[in-house]
């Protein structure tokens, strides 16, 4: 399975930026993070000892909705966990993280986002990364959906989705905690265990698994974990980033 | 033009359905009580503990309204009865982009609920709502001692379930028309506003009700109209002609009212022979009356929400 | 102020003169009142509680009351606790005229809606039993409830509900997220048959008897039905409009929600509707005896539930987090009874206020027949204490509270 397509930095006034291509959904991301800001306006909803986290979503074709404010909540209930906003210099201060869906399929009114949900995920941490926002662990997220005969799916496309007999969202964190999790349809929970593991094997590979046969064989079929695609980037730009000192050594 | 914070329906919009006249046959309700008989409340305060004070009010429903619940011919009903909840948030500061102010800042808010009328109503306020709005708030500014708390703020919102009705489904509008509902609503309004600021322990004057009267020429069997006849706390749903009709807010242990809304026209009205007072005079005694009878059930209300706080300073607004 | 003086404020009130009274530390210190009730000092005899004196996986007493708003199809007050909602529903009409792209993206109604009138009559029989078998053929139809927008919920929250909220202003982010859940729960659970919406007509080619017979579609057997198929139209559709007033707010207001939206669309009556030709459009007929209900699929049943963390600080600190090593020490330790947390369920709103980690799980044990639970919706975010065995134990919970919710449901 080819891994998503990362470029950390493309935007070059805000404090931090990222863009995500997932090839299987066709989801095309651009995020940007700027962190800390005074946040005016809003001296009075502001918390005095942490950080406020804002995310904003924009969807390519419409202006956003009832559908928007909705992930958004989903991504800002887990991002702030993960955020160290006690750190000096963030509290009273705003974290803002605004994700563009600049390709792929736009949510539908009433559609719950979960196809676009792993990709938004994966952006805003890589942007996070990108302003050197401090934070806890890092995460990593897929979507899986399963299907009516019981096949578990990657990061299925909307239509797939749609026909899928229930479609799940899973984040783990770089330790192996569930950080998230968003299962929609008719499901058991044998299933869902199912689908816990393969989204694990997809995140974080299966090397904590032992050396089975079988396992072996899903590293083949899932690629390289995303987690590592996500860790490679950012080395990679910092590789960049640091080129100057690292040739001078 | 789509609501982007609310889910729309279909883009081209929808019609409410239309029955055909099929069973229009059961005809318009009569009114069952006497002219001067009020209908039933239901009052009852502290039901959102999260507000300082609240009250729920609901009107009895009317003979043909319960008829048509316990035994259903037809989807249209008859008519409706008043339902609504009504929450105090206060005093509390300001906020911070006010001017100063040395008394209580006053700010009320009605709003229809989507299903409240016959009607769909819309989710953003309309004139009808902004108008109750600022009646209640002249109603009850002169009832709360409003120098006991500078540079604060009291905010009371009031929640319509259910409303009345303008006339009976089964007329067309005509020259009469008015939104006589209206006026049911807006007594209700006062009379829970006032329970619920009672329970918030706010200062009053004196406990204020709403009532409501009317001058209604009723057809009789004959197809002529007789002379108009005053009736209390008329359900518009009930009556085929409603002349003019009036909302008080009444104090009374002072003999006073705070708020007026007379509508109609009343000035040349004959009442019946031997009451020489002229049609406004009499339409306000009439909801003074009605205000009247509606304050024992408020009383036995602010009563009850005094017993629940009890152990701390109440009766402060039963003066 | 020792937390442990605080933990038996009901027992004992502690003399005034030293401390403060137990309402005042509850709000001046609501982690440690919290945390002292559900772990009180092992000397004391105090059983684990939470300050709201329910146990941790205890619900609130919940009621449901049907029916009583009389300018709607159907309407429901649901009160979980302190926190109640109102919902009503109201049907209006969907002209196909007046849909844009209907007669493009309509081109023949042949030969799926024939399929689909002739599993009918079998669906109706099966339908309490479970309906497997009409997933595969009714997906192209059920579409036309999303395609087509004839589900409308909203929830507001700016009715003086709790302070907060300001009244006029537009929903917040939380109102309109509400909405989004349910509207996305109504789509997935397919809960609304899109057939209960169609309005059809049969335009009387077989000569005027045909038409009479065709508005008492019951009796007429399915032969005579498939020759007329060709022509039968669909005329406009009932859209739903779900108004969900919560009116008053004492934390989780989305199981609250969601119950009174089931119990709404379950009192719903639609009327009797037909197209007149002469007129051009439809009428309904106003009597309650021709009106019918919903035949609703299933009956899922929203369970939240929230985290609470001994540990108020480890947001703060939490640069080192346990990993899976520690991450098994703690639970040993659970074991062991020094419990660092504690999954409430039906948190209010006190407890709302102290806790990060939310679930959400809705299950069904209709839609599966047999009694079997299924899973509709599972949600958790917000942290890390929540994984697959605590899923378990919560869908467990969950299965509990919907036979609990469907007997209240039953009796309103």
């Amino acid at each position: 399975m080819v891994g998503p397509n990362v470029t950390l930095t493309p935007l070059s006034r805000a404090d931090g930026s990222a863009s995500y291509q997932c090839p299987s959904t066709g989801s095309n991301i651009l995020g940007s993070v700027n962190a800390p800001v005074e946040l005016p306006g809003r001296r009075d909803a502001l918390k005095p000892e942490e950080a406020t986290v804002e995310v904003f979503v924009k969807p390519g074709t419409a202006p956003a909705g009832v559908g928007e404010r909705y992930v958004e909540g989903i991504i800002k209930t887990m991002i702030s966990r993960l955020i160290l906003g006690r750190e000096k210099g963030y509290p009273r201060r705003g974290v803002v993280i605004t994700l563009a869906i600049v390709g792929g399929q736009s949510a539908r009114r009433g559609d719950s986002y979960l196809t676009l949900l792993p990709a938004l995920l994966n952006t805003s941490l890589l942007a996070l990364l990108s302003a050197s926002v401090p934070m806890s662990m890092t995460f990593s997220a897929t979507s899986l959906a399963v299907t009516s005969t019981g096949d578990i799916l990657r990061e299925p496309t909307a239509e797939v989705a749609s026909s899928a007999a229930s479609v799940h969202v899973l984040a783990f964190s770089s330790k192996g905690h569930l950080l998230l999790n968003e299962s929609q349809g008719a499901f058991d929970l044998d299933t869902w265990d199912n689908v816990r593991e393969r989204a694990l094997a997809i995140c974080r590979g299966t090397a904590s698994y032992g050396s089975d046969g079988d396992v072996t064989m899903s590293v083949d079929v899932d690629g390289q974990p995303l987690e590592g695609t996500i860790r490679e980037a950012v080395e990679d730009q910092v590789h960049r980033d640091y080129a100057w000192s690292i040739d001078a050594v | 033009m789509a609501d982007r914070k609310r889910i729309n329906g279909p883009p081209s919009g929808t019609k409410p359905p239309v029955f055909a006249s099929s069973t229009k046959a059961s005809g318009r309700p009569q009114r069952q009580r006497q002219p001067n008989d009020l209908r039933k409340l239901f009052l009852k305060t502290g039901l959102i503990p999260s507000a300082s004070g609240s009250a729920y009010l609901e009107f009895e429903p009317s003979a043909s309204l319960s008829a048509a619940r316990s035994s259903p011919q037809s989807l249209i009903p008859p008519s409706s009865a008043l339902k609504l909840a009504c929450t105090v948030h206060g005093p509390k500061p300001l906020p911070r982009s006010a001017t100063f102010s040395p008394n209580l800042v006053l700010t009320t808010h009605v709003k229809y609920a989507p299903f409240a009328a016959r009607t769909r109503k819309g989710h953003i306020r309309d004139s009808s709502e902004r108008d109750l709005g600022v009646h209640l708030e002249t109603a009850l500014r002169g009832v709360i001692v409003a120098e006991r708390w500078p540079k604060s703020g009291l905010d009371i919102t009031i929640t319509i379930l259910e409303a009345e009705d303008d006339r009976w489904w089964g007329d067309t509008p005509d020259s009469h028309d008015a939104p006589w509902g209206m006026m049911n609503v807006l007594a209700g309004c006062i009379t829970a506003a006032s329970a619920a600021i009672a329970d918030a322990r706010i200062d009053c004057i004196d406990l204020v009700t709403g009532g409501v009267a009317a001058l209604v020429s009723d057809q009789t069997a004959e197809g002529e109209a007789s002379s108009p006849k005053l009736m209390l706390d008329t359900d518009p749903a009930e009556h085929k002609a409603i002349l003019s009709a009036c909302v008080v807010a009444y104090m009374p242990s002072r003999d006073e009212i705070t708020e007026l809304w007379l509508k109609g026209d009343s000035s040349s009205v004959s009442l019946e022979k031997g009451d020489s007072r002229s049609g406004h005079d009499a339409l306000i005694d009439g909801a003074v009356d009605a205000a009247r009878g509606a304050h024992t059930v408020l009383a036995e209300a602010v009563r009850e929400s005094a017993a629940r706080h009890s152990g701390l300073p109440v009766d402060a607004a039963t003066t | 102020m020792a937390p442990a003086a605080a933990a038996s404020p009901a027992a004992q009130p502690t003399p005034p003169s030293l401390s403060l009274p137990p309402s005042q530390f509850a709000r001046l210190q609501p982690h440690a009142y919290l945390l002292a009730h559900l772990s009180p000092p092992t000397t004391s005899n105090h059983p684990s509680i939470r300050a709201n004196g329910r146990a941790p996986t205890q619900f609130r007493v919940t009621s449901a009351n049907t029916g009583s708003l009389t300018h709607t199809n159907g309407s429901a007050v649901v009160r979980v606790g302190e926190t109640a909602a109102v919902c009503g529903v109201r049907a209006e009409l969907l002209h196909t005229a007046d849909i844009a792209s209907w007669s493009v993206t309509q081109p023949s109604t042949g030969s799926a809606n024939k399929r689909r009138k002739l599993v009918d009559p079998t669906l109706k029989a099966s339908e309490t039993a479970g309906d497997g078998d009409d997933e595969e053929s009714s997906d192209k139809d059920e579409s036309h409830i999303e395609d087509l927008n004839l589900l409308v919920p909203n929830l507001s929250l700016s009715t003086g509900c709790a302070p907060g909220f300001i009244p006029g202003a537009p929903p917040s982010a939380l109102a309109q997220s509400l909405s989004q859940q349910i509207l996305s729960l109504l789509h997935s659970t397919r809960l609304v048959r899109a057939d209960d919406l169609r309005i059809w007509y049969q335009p009387p080619n077989l000569g005027p008897e045909d038409l009479e017979r065709h508005n008492e579609s019951e009796q007429m057997d399915v032969d005579a039905e498939a020759e007329g198929e060709k022509n039968r139209e669909i005329k406009a559709f009932w859209v739903l409009y779900i108004d969900v007033m919560i009116i008053s707010l004492a934390g989780n207001p989305f199981d609250a929600a969601w119950a009174s939206v089931l119990a709404a669309l379950r009192d719903t009556k639609l009327p009797k509707a037909w197209w007149d030709i002469d007129n051009e459009t439809v009428v309904c007929s106003d009597a309650v005896s021709d009106a019918r209900k919903l035949s609703l699929r299933g009956m899922p049943v929203a369970s939240s539930f929230c985290v609470f963390e001994a540990d108020a600080a480890a947001g703060w600190r939490a640069v080192i987090l346990p990993d899976a090593e520690e991450e098994r020490k703690i639970a040993e330790d659970n074991r062991r009874g020094a419990q660092r947390r504690w999954i409430l369920a039906d948190p209010d709103g006190y407890e709302e206020g102290l806790s990060q980690e939310r679930a959400c799980i809705v299950v069904d044990k209709e839609q599966g027949g047999n009694g079997k639970t299924v899973v509709v919706k599972m949600e958790k975010n917000g942290g890390w204490a929540i994984d697959g065995r605590e899923l378990r134990q919560l869908v467990d919970v969950s299965s509990q509270r919907w036979d609990h919710i469907r007997q209240i449901l039953e009796q309103c």
